[in-house]
């Protein structure tokens, strides 16, 4: 057996399960307490790196008052599956949390998590406090273009160099030695781009699910060789934060979780933070009662669809899709996908654009055969199965039935 | 006409009856909800708030419970295998010459529509065994799948019979993700798939059963109602 066969063999029988430990005990707690709020005194003793927005003004600016805030924290010190006794560190870390430079760049992506932080119908805490991030080097969002742009990028790795997080957002084009994909004036493309940047990385978070698992750019036929960032990228601590678009409250929390703790958030088999991708939304879908009941909508605007039932049929793919869109939502809990009345398509799951986002239930969905091209449904290629042995059987009944009487003619004579 | 003579021999027990019509009527309880949870094919007309009707959970209820007696009876089945009374089953397994030989007869016998027919059939033979094989295998990748996509369910590690139920899913299903294609919908169509195969094998079993007891004139039918066929004495 070669090296890489056994490599694949033992890694397919340790595969990391998603199980969440909540709770760790009152020593680990404790510990980790102290720790937290050591490291958060050195971090306020540094200066801010660049951005000197006080958030205070900031978020009194948008109305929002201390209490609010406080709400926030407690209920972000939960998202994180920390005790409550953590809420005033949260509070804290959220202040000193432009001590930490971040570069973020975009390869094949459509900005749409950038989008995602900027177009909420009113910014609200989660998008203040991402405003707070020492955000270094942000190509949509800069002034800087061309030349500047790239000098910026520059003095912002060589300045901040080992101590930088790095947020990818967009797939990495790998086909045609990368040519797919390239950017500033030297034609660099995606993937070099994405190595120099991440060799020099304290850490790499891929936002999205194009950074993540490929997404979008990636669904078949793939003309690109489009692939995640933890397929390029190697020997550096890697966090992805799929969904499309990743939600603010999960991006913060991770580095909110950094500046706290000094350490990633705790990963599952994909390297996702397990606080928000450790549950099903399915589990915790406020339809979940109908679907039980066995009480579906069957079409968009049937009275089923007006009284709120599960969206199963019309092919939400909430029970195989892990994410936490259903207990936090999107918008400042405003609402998710299955709220406003449609299914969800998996889009935090590997391969969600052929494999999840069909909109109706996989029985019924085109799946495409291994062989590539021909596409059956499950149940269409489940009946031809049986027609086929149908009519062998029926040939075979009938040749035997004549063989036979022929036979018994002859036994006759 | 030929002078024929009949002896009686015995071919499975009752324990093995009993467990082939539990396979039998749960394989069926097995399809028919599965089809409800993969797409609920009825509608649910009890009038009412959610709350008093189950008809999801009743479907999932039976189709865990197939489930369950299939894990107990495939536990039996292999033991059989090995230590059957009869013939052990793995010994029609092994490639020997003598087996593949009777294969090939077996196969020409159904394919030459009893014409030919140069083999003992008073025993269970290895073109037999290699079928019930398949079946006894597409049902194990039944269970691995199907409890992967159960553990889904558990995500929190705990359950109401304690959290090592979860954990050894995990460690005996989570396998069944890289193998089936790298995410859970993949295993879900696996699942689904491997349905229609068990329905196909299930259709040839029957037709195959019932031409042999018509054509090869030895009861062969009687096997898995009283346990015992009648095989030609070979004079
Ligand atoms: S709407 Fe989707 S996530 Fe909610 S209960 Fe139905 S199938 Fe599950
Ligand atoms: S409901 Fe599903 S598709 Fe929608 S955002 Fe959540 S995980 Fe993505």
């Amino acid at each position: 057996m070669g090296k890489d066969t056994m490599e694949s063999v033992k890694k397919l029988f340790t595969t990391q399960s998603s199980k969440v430990d909540t709770n760790r005990g009152e020593a680990y707690y404790a510990d980790l307490y102290n720790s937290c709020r050591k490291r958060l005194d050195e971090l306020k003793a540094l200066p801010p790196i660049n951005n000197k927005l006080d958030l205070q003004a900031a978020l009194f600016d948008e109305g929002i008052d201390r209490r609010d805030f406080l709400k926030w924290a407690s209920a972000t010190t939960a998202m994180l599956m920390l005790p409550a006794s953590f809420t005033p560190l949260v509070a804290d870390a959220v202040q000193v949390m432009n001590r930490i430079p971040v570069i973020w760049i975009e390869l094949s992506d459509c900005a749409g998590n950038s989008e995602a932080l900027l177009r909420s119908d009113g910014p609200k805490i989660d998008e203040i406090v991402l405003d707070i991030i020492s955000l270094e080097f942000h190509e949509t969002l800069q002034a800087a273009a061309g030349h500047q742009a790239e000098k910026q990028l520059e003095d912002a790795i060589a300045t901040f160099k080992g101590k930088y997080i790095l947020f990818v957002e967009g797939a990495v084009p790998l086909g045609m030695d990368g040519q797919y994909g390239t950017i500033g004036a030297k034609a660099e493309t995606f993937k070099d781009h994405l190595i120099r940047l991440s060799s020099d990385a304290a850490a790499v978070i891929a936002v999205g699910s194009c950074a993540t698992f490929g997404g979008i750019p990636a669904a078949a036929p793939n003309p690109t060789g489009a692939v995640g960032v933890m397929n390029v990228v190697s020997g550096k601590p890697i966090i992805n934060i799929p969904a499309c678009p990743a939600n603010p409250a999960n991006m913060v929390g991770v580095v909110l979780h950094y500046v706290l703790t000094g350490k990633l958030p705790e990963l599952d088999s994909l390297l996702r933070p397990k606080f928000a991708f450790g549950y099903r939304i399915h589990d915790n879908c406020e339809r979940r009662a109908h679907f039980d009941a066995g009480e579906y909508v069957e079409e968009w605007g049937d009275s089923g669809a007006k009284n709120n039932f599960c969206l199963y049929k019309m092919g939400c793919k909430g029970p195989m899709t892990f994410n936490n869109c259903s207990l936090i939502r999107y918008n400042e809990a405003v609402n998710w996908p299955v709220g406003v009345g449609r299914g969800c398509i998996g889009c935090s799951e590997p391969d969600f654009w052929d494999k999840y986002a069909y909109e109706r239930p996989m029985a019924n969905a085109n799946i495409k055969a291994p062989s590539g091209g021909v596409e059956k449904t499950a149940d269409e290629f489940g009946l031809v199965l049986l027609t086929a042995t149908g009519i062998g059987i029926g040939i075979h009944a009938v040749a035997s039935a004549i063989a036979g009487k022929k036979n018994s003619e002859k036994d006759a004579e | 006409m030929k002078q024929e003579c009949y002896k009686k021999v015995e071919r499975m027990t009752a324990s093995m009856r009993i467990i082939h019509w539990a396979n039998a009527i749960f394989m069926i309880v097995a399809i028919v909800t599965g089809l409800y949870i993969g797409e609920p094919y009825y509608q649910t007309l009890i009038a009412g708030p959610a709350v008093h009707k189950y008809v999801m959970a009743w479907n999932r209820l039976g189709h865990f419970i197939a489930a369950v007696i299939f894990d107990v009876t495939s536990i039996i089945v292999v033991y059989l295998y090995f230590f059957s009374r009869f013939e052990k089953s793995y010994k029609k397994l092994i490639p020997s010459a003598d087996n593949l030989h009777e294969f090939a007869e077996v196969f020409l016998n159904l394919i030459t529509l009893n014409r030919k027919k140069s083999f003992d059939s008073s025993h269970s033979d290895s073109f037999n065994t290699v079928y019930f094989t398949i079946f006894h295998l597409l049902l194990i990748f039944m269970l691995f799948t199907g409890l992967q996509l159960y553990v889904h369910g558990l995500e929190s590690g705990l359950s109401s019979i304690g959290s090592w139920w979860p954990w050894m899913l995990h460690f005996a299903t989570d396998w069944t993700i890289p193998a089936t294609g790298g995410n859970l919908m993949t295993v879900r169509i696996a699942h689904h798939v491997t349905m229609w195969l068990i329905i196909a094998w299930i259709v040839f079993h029957i037709y195959y059963q019932i031409w042999r007891t018509i054509f090869w004139q030895e009861g062969d039918l009687a096997i898995v109602v009283g346990g015992s066929k009648f095989a030609k004495e070979q004079k």
